[in-house]
């Protein structure tokens, strides 16, 4: 080499690592490994999993907040703050005990009163917490680690309340922050759980930082969804929000990213032919997709309309429309409760089955006295889900000879006019569509209460179907679950609460030097290591 | 000059004024509720109402907006309804990104088609001015997902040249910093050179036309100087109206470059507040936009005077 050229090969070095272009040593490669990128289903917009319950808010927050117990994958409730609880004979009392040593990400012991006021916060926001509420006597913590729930009556569902994953969770937070009224959002992230919520690097619409917390005590036993012991194997994970399906997916090849909550299934072939890339079922209790008429407001407020809409509906329509020809993703659904788990049925789903019959709808329609006035349908055409739903229905629709007012608007404008209860024309509407995740979907579930004015958007009235639910809170064994379950799904159908259009799963994806990650209703990042 | 900057820059003031009224009254009328996209899914309508009454959502039209006029008198944009984070601050963490685009982009579309643009009119007529009016005619038809995709596709996937998404700030370094933006660049650049190039061989044509132009020529004044010297500078008050007119373009264009790659930058945040009808952000960033759209205008005026000393303000 001549001087010339050493020369211009050393000042070409010097410019480039100048710049950052230099490949990056071993020992950052290592610090690379102990860093997750994940791509969620949405942008976490806010973080205050109370006020805020979208399921992107809760799976973060699943990281950051620990609870008292947890689901398993056996949808069973579990201890996981709770060292021990004791409930008296008589059901009215409920004394918990907290594990020694849990400690927040500010370094303060996690206390009996911080357990207290995360519960009146959660209980006034949460359907279970609210009928708990409703029959409170008194919530009061005895000493530093032990706390005492009395009540009226006794609710045998209790630890199902404190251990669901379904929205919003009840999440412990330092008592000054749970002290926040519910309606309004929290502006401190101090956390319980596993991971510590980094704020300086929270961009929303960008990123989420989470960084290990050092300090955390998990169980011992293994992990199971929201239960066991929740081991970090990673020391940083980095939320990236990828709006764009295209780009989420190139990322992934590219290994700019390790795990992609949710795939749409167009990409899945692709994803399939990349030699470095997983893909999977995200969740095996998947999604169930729904549409809801409106019972104030004719047609829908006669019964027989209703079920002219289930008598002529295809399920396997929806569904191909829906998730497309890939029959392993989805299956009809003839009731309201998620295939797979103890308490499914199809008792009264007949309706729902067999082929369709269009006349016998017609003839329905004709005896609920309709007569052509419009029917006011909500579809949100930036939803993936609510999109081809509207689309199918509008179609059953017009077939059954009935005058659609098809409103073609943005997911934020049918959360505000679904709240509308004035009559169609008047801002109203009879129908609109959405969907319900698949863990959720129990009889607790507030898409199934039909009790008038405090029901969801729709408001059905229907005694026999709340007296199903209340036959189910009270049940004591799972055969008397059962039981009521099935009733209740044959109550529901005949009264038509809001009508299934099937069941669907979707995938995940990630890169194969990522291990540990686990089907379930969200994600769940404990066990989840990657290697160089 | 300075008269006439001052007076400028406070006529930017009724503007604003106005944007601001007109944004908030839109905003106010559109359809949607910010309390029904916070409470989610399972809340009553009780719910929502409460949520609606914590954000002060349900005061009147008159007493909202003067709020928000007192705030941004005091220089507060106010806080976002979601993540209960200031909106300036909402705008600091994204301005960057965008400014970055924006500026990589008119740099390298200028640098392209202003050539294009003088060497389409010097050889107008041949194949080289039909390739490169067809170039433009594409580069105007084809949207900016399309070319982002297929950047990414072959400069990202199959080549590994260069990264599909993201951005890496100045401070990590210049070449991370350049190696994000030259793909979304490129992408949100085509219809930009387009349009240049487009405006750049319109005006040099009618210039090349002109008698002191011929006269140049007789005098034996080589071709590079003839075009880039006097012609160039000639055409140059169309052209630089027209990048100025651009930067709209570009500001609309980076809403659809940020998203297909994954740039948190300011298009991304106004589509996120527009989609969760966050009030407060959306106002902060048609403000801002329509603040930088005036500044774009004014110092377009004042370069008519460096451009052609005729112009006298």
């Amino acid at each position: 080499m001549d001087r010339r050229t050493f020369l211009k090969s050393a000042a070409g070095a010097g410019t480039l690592t100048a710049v950052g272009g230099l490949s990056t040593p071993a020992i950052s490669q290592r610090v690379t490994a102990r860093v997750l990128r994940f791509v969620p289903q949405a942008d976490l917009a806010n973080f205050d999993p109370i006020w805020g319950t979208q399921y992107v808010v809760r799976n973060a927050a699943a990281m950051v907040w620990d609870t008292l117990y947890g689901f398993d994958e056996n949808l069973a409730p579990r201890r996981q703050m709770v060292e021990a609880e004791e409930v008296s004979t008589d059901g009215l009392t409920w004394t918990f005990r907290l594990r020694s040593g849990l400690k927040f990400h500010d370094g303060e012991p996690v206390l009996a009163k911080d357990a207290v006021a995360s519960l009146n916060r959660w209980a006034a926001r949460d359907t279970l917490g609210l009928m708990i509420k409703a029959l409170q006597d008194e919530l009061v913590a005895v000493d530093d680690r032990t706390f005492r729930w009395v009540l009226k009556k006794p609710f045998p569902k209790m630890l199902l309340a404190l251990g669901k994953n379904s929205t919003p969770v009840c999440f412990i937070m330092p008592a000054r922050i749970a002290a926040t009224d519910p309606f309004r959002q929290i502006g401190e992230y101090i956390g319980s759980g596993p991971m510590r919520f980094v704020r300086d690097e929270w961009v929303p619409g960008g990123r989420a930082v989470f960084e290990r917390f050092t300090d955390y005590i998990p169980r011992q036993e293994p992990s199971s969804w929201l239960a066991g012991g929740k081991q970090m194997q990673v020391d940083r994970i980095e939320w990236i929000i990828m709006p764009d399906a295209g780009t989420a997916s190139a990322a992934l090849q590219n290994g700019e990213i390790d795990w992609w909550e949710n795939p749409i299934t167009d990409v899945v072939p692709l994803l399939r032919k990349s030699r470095n890339v997983m893909v999977d079922i995200a969740d095996p209790l998947g999604n169930i997709g729904v549409f809801r008429m409106n019972h104030l407001y004719p047609p829908f407020s006669d019964v027989r309309a209703r079920r002219a809409i289930l008598t002529a509906m295809s399920q396997e329509d929806y569904m191909r429309a829906l998730v497309g020809d890939d029959t392993t993703l989805w299956k009809p659904l003839p009731g309201f409760f998620t295939p797979g788990t103890p308490l499914y049925t199809e008792e009264g789903g007949e309706i729902l089955q067999g082929p369709r019959n269009l006349d016998a709808a017609r003839k329905l329609l004709a005896q609920s006295g309709y007569a052509g006035q419009p029917v006011t349908c909500l579809i949100g055409q930036d939803q993936p889900i609510t999109k081809p739903q509207g689309d199918i229905t509008v179609d059953l629709l017009k077939r059954l000879g009935m005058n659609v007012d098809f409103a073609a608007i943005d997911w934020g404008t049918v959360g505000a006019r679904r709240a509308v209860k004035t009559p169609p024309g008047q801002g109203g509407w009879q129908m609109f569509h959405t969907w319900f995740a698949g863990a959720d979907c129990n009889a607790t579930h507030f898409g199934i209460r039909a009790n008038g004015d405090k029901a969801w958007f729709g408001w059905p009235d229907v005694p026999e179907v709340e007296a199903q639910v209340a036959a189910w809170f009270e049940a004591k064994t799972l055969d008397e679950e059962k039981a009521a379950t099935r009733r209740l799904n044959k109550a529901a159908l005949e009264s038509v609460v809001y009508a299934p259009t099937g069941f669907f799963l979707q995938y995940q994806a990630w890169r194969k030097n990522v291990t540990g990650i686990v089907k379930g209703p969200l994600p769940f990042f404990w066990g989840v290591s990657k290697t160089v | 000059m300075l008269t006439y900057v001052i007076r400028r820059v406070l006529a930017t003031i009724p503007v604003m004024a106005v944007v601001a009224l007109f944004v908030f009254s839109l905003l106010y009328i559109a359809p949607g509720d910010p309390a029904a996209v916070i409470a989610g899914d399972q809340a009553t309508p009780a719910d929502v109402e409460r949520i609606r009454q914590s954000l002060g959502l349900d005061r009147p039209f008159l007493i909202r907006f003067g709020e928000w006029c007192w705030q941004i008198l005091h220089g507060d944009l106010g806080t976002s309804i979601f993540t209960n984070l200031p909106v300036a601050n909402l705008i600091a963490q994204r301005i960057e990104p965008t400014l970055s685009l924006m500026a990589v982009t008119l740099v390298f579309a200028v640098c392209i088609a202003v050539p294009m643009g003088v060497v389409a009119a010097w050889k107008v007529g041949t194949w080289i001015d039909r390739a490169i009016m067809a170039f433009a005619v594409l580069g105007f038809s084809v949207p900016v997902f399309v070319v982002g995709y297929l950047l990414a596709y072959i400069f990202a996937l199959q080549l590994d040249w260069l990264p599909v998404q993201g951005y890496s700030p100045l401070s990590n370094g210049l070449w991370p910093w350049l190696k994000h933006l030259i793909l979304p660049a490129v992408a949100l650049g085509s219809v930009y050179i387009a349009l240049i190039a487009r405006i750049t061989r319109a005006a040099m044509l009618e210039v090349l036309q002109q008698d002191y132009m011929r006269t140049a020529r007789a005098k034996g004044m080589g071709q590079t100087d003839l075009l880039f010297v006097h012609a160039l500078k000639n055409a140059a008050v169309p052209i630089v109206t027209v990048i100025g007119i651009g930067i709209a373009l570009l500001i609309g264009g980076a809403v659809v470059t940020e998203t297909v790659f994954a740039i948190p930058g300011v298009g991304r945040l106004t589509v996120d507040a527009i989609l969760r009808r966050d009030y407060p952000v959306i106002q902060g960033i048609v403000l801002l936009f329509s603040f930088v759209y005036v500044l774009v205008n004014l110092v377009i005026d004042l370069l008519y005077t460096v451009l052609d000393p005729r112009i006298r303000y």
